[in-house]
């Protein structure tokens, strides 16, 4: 791991929501993805709620690709309102990714945000369950970080496809209890994740989930084919190809029970059963 | 401080005069707030908001937009609340701001484009309209407004004898010879056109063998289609008498004084915004520094500079009386050249 200290104070102000960050460590995790930490401008961080996301220019200065930015959910935050950092977990399949995941400290990064709505956790909801799938991981890590700060239970579940793809469990507070699938079987439950909900659905009082939309479509159903009466509400982050990140072009929408919805304004959070899959 | 106010509508007395010639293009800047926040909107010289349909529309189904080399597809399908219900809930808000909100209209009928027009006409807070005639005509197979003279020509006059606002027609770059359609739509009485559209473009995802997008088609945008655009602007910038509006590509003040010199008195930024919106709306004061360093006191300077004959001369003020009278003879009661 390569650190520096966060040196927020000379970065330049933002335009708006746009503002330049610092890379100031990066490090592998989950076999191919980089845990990216990047010193935010001043006062940017304590605003970043957990759910939220940023739209990151992923090329050199000089050059136009890729052209468009690429949405990132926090994996974990630093909410000091002067020393703030972010940290994105990236995983290179793309010419964007590729590019961010090699980043290095020192290196300056041009990126919009905060932006989207973001998970709310109930004032009476006491105990929260976690569903994660692949990269879907970063978003629900910084809501377990923020739950567990209010006093809340979390129980996080992950799917991944072999064991060293999945989040170390140290990544993650100790009160956590986790609880892991694996498609090969290689650790923790051979099948999808959503086959472990069930068993959580009387226990929690909230479910967030973020991962790929068939993971989701799945949660979706295990939810519905659920027979106790007593059940949690389910919140689940989407993700989509986007553009602008503010709501204009419309091409990040998804069909919901209100019409299109845009996953960057109206989005990315949405309570599962409004969503039309 | 050089001059950068410009006036989009010189034969009109109702005038669309921009404090700057940087716009932000229709499509890639929703209705104007969605980039409240971001930047500072009273920067840009005008708006233009999402295409308005007479219905409400809910657009393509997804994949609507994918990345390609230097640019993006998009497929959006016009997705709008309609004509009246965006008449509630916009132009209120944009009547308090100092920057004119042009409204882009897209009709599948001539007559569908005179309506919106008619219903804009005394909208408080709409400075002008820009005709999207990249549409197909339902009642011409499906053909685009944008690719026949004679039908630009009369989707044109149409919305003149609906409206005395300003009116910008954007042109396809689809139509064999934009040059002739750019003549049709002056002599249907637009006060300027603006110029290009997307192209038609395809992207293939080969691992599922069928197009990325759900429409099949999109429209390109991007640095990808500059030159092109460019040259558009060059070609019809020669031979109308009218204001020509720039687009496609402009990433950097070097880009927008490309389309200048070929002849465009103010420029439209669209995909750009999408990736760098606080680069976009610096555009005018860059341009304004860069004026100042080549010694020009206003843009008019350099607008045609790049063509071999200069601008042609512009379009006299038309009498207010005449402004609804045009139609499909609108060649006969306009007063050229000066």
């Amino acid at each position: 791991m390569t650190a520096t200290a966060p040196d927020t104070a000379n970065l330049p102000a933002g335009t708006g929501r746009e503002f330049i960050a610092e890379v100031t460590a990066s490090e592998p995790e989950m076999g191919d993805c980089t845990l990216l930490t990047l010193a935010l401008p001043a006062g940017v961080a304590p605003r970043l709620r957990p759910g939220e996301f940023v739209n990151v220019l992923c090329r050199d200065s000089a050059s136009f690709d890729p052209l468009l930015r690429r949405p990132y959910s926090a994996f974990a935050v630093n909410p000091d309102p002067v020393a703030g950092t972010m940290t994105l977990l990236i995983r290179p399949f793309g010419r964007g990714s590729q590019w961010l995941a090699t980043r290095q400290p020192g290196e300056r990064i041009d990126i919009m945000g905060p932006l989207g709505n973001h998970f709310e956790v109930a004032e009476r909801s006491e105990r929260l369950l976690m569903v994660a799938g692949g990269v879907g991981v970063a978003p629900l890590a910084h809501l377990t970080q923020e739950a567990l700060r209010i006093g809340k239970s979390v129980t996080f579940l992950m799917g991944a496809a072999t064991a060293d793809t999945l989040l170390a469990a140290q990544r993650l507070p100790s009160e956590v209890e986790y609880v892991v699938a694996t498609d090969d079987g290689s650790r923790g439950h051979r099948g999808f994740v959503t086959d472990l909900v069930p068993d959580y659905l009387q226990w929690a009082d909230q479910v967030f989930a973020c991962g790929p939309d068939p993971m989701l479509r799945s949660l979706s159903n295990v939810i519905k084919r659920d027979r106790v009466g007593r059940r949690p509400t389910v919140h689940v982050s989407v993700e989509r190809t986007m553009a602008c990140g503010v709501g204009a072009c419309l091409g990040c929408v998804l069909e919901t029970r209100h019409g299109m919805q845009t996953s960057c304004v109206t989005g990315p959070v949405f309570p599962v059963e409004e969503i039309r899959w | 401080m050089a001059d950068l106010s410009v006036d989009l509508a010189p034969g009109n007395p109702r005038e669309l005069v921009l404090s700057n010639p940087v716009i932000a293009a229709s499509g890639c800047f929703g209705y104007g707030q969605e980039y409240q926040g971001t930047i500072d909107i009273h920067r840009l010289g005008a708006f233009v908001s999402k295409g308005i349909t007479p219905e409400p529309r809910s657009g393509n189904p997804m994949p609507r937009i994918t990345e390609t080399t230097g640019g993006m597809l998009n497929a959006i399908g016009l997705q709008n609340p309609g004509i009246r219900k965006f008449i509630r809930s916009y132009p209120p808000i944009w009547e308090r701001w100092p920057t004119p909100a042009i409204v882009n209209i897209s009709g599948e009928t001539v007559a569908e484009f005179a309506e919106m027009a008619r219903l804009l006409d005394d909208v408080p807070g709409v400075a002008g309209l820009e005709v999207n005639i990249s549409c197909p005509n339902i009642n011409a197979g499906g053909f685009c407004f944008g690719w026949d003279a004679d039908m630009s020509r009369e989707v044109t006059a149409a919305v003149r004898a609906a409206t005395t606002l300003p009116i910008i027609v954007k042109l396809s770059p689809g139509a064999l010879d934009v040059a002739q359609i750019a003549l049709a739509v002056e002599e249907g009485g637009a006060d300027a056109v603006s110029l290009i559209n997307t192209l038609v473009g395809m992207k293939i995802d080969t691992r599922r063998r069928k197009p990325v997008l759900a429409n099949g088609t999109g429209g390109l945008s991007g640095p990808a289609i500059r030159p092109v655009a460019v040259r558009m602007t060059w070609q019809v910038a020669r031979v109308v008498g009218i204001p020509v509006v720039g687009l496609g590509g402009i990433m950097s003040l070097d880009d927008g004084l490309e389309f200048f010199m070929a002849g465009a008195s103010a420029i439209q930024v669209g995909t750009g915004f999408f990736a760098q919106p606080g680069r976009m709306v610096a555009i005018a004061d860059e341009l304004d520094a860069w004026l100042d360093a080549q010694g020009c006191s206003s843009l008019g300077e350099i607008v045609g500079a790049a063509l071999p004959d200069g601008l042609p001369p512009r379009r006299q003020r038309i009498d207010p009386d005449d402004l609804k009278l045009m139609s499909g003879d609108y060649a006969e009661a306009r007063t050229t050249t000066t």
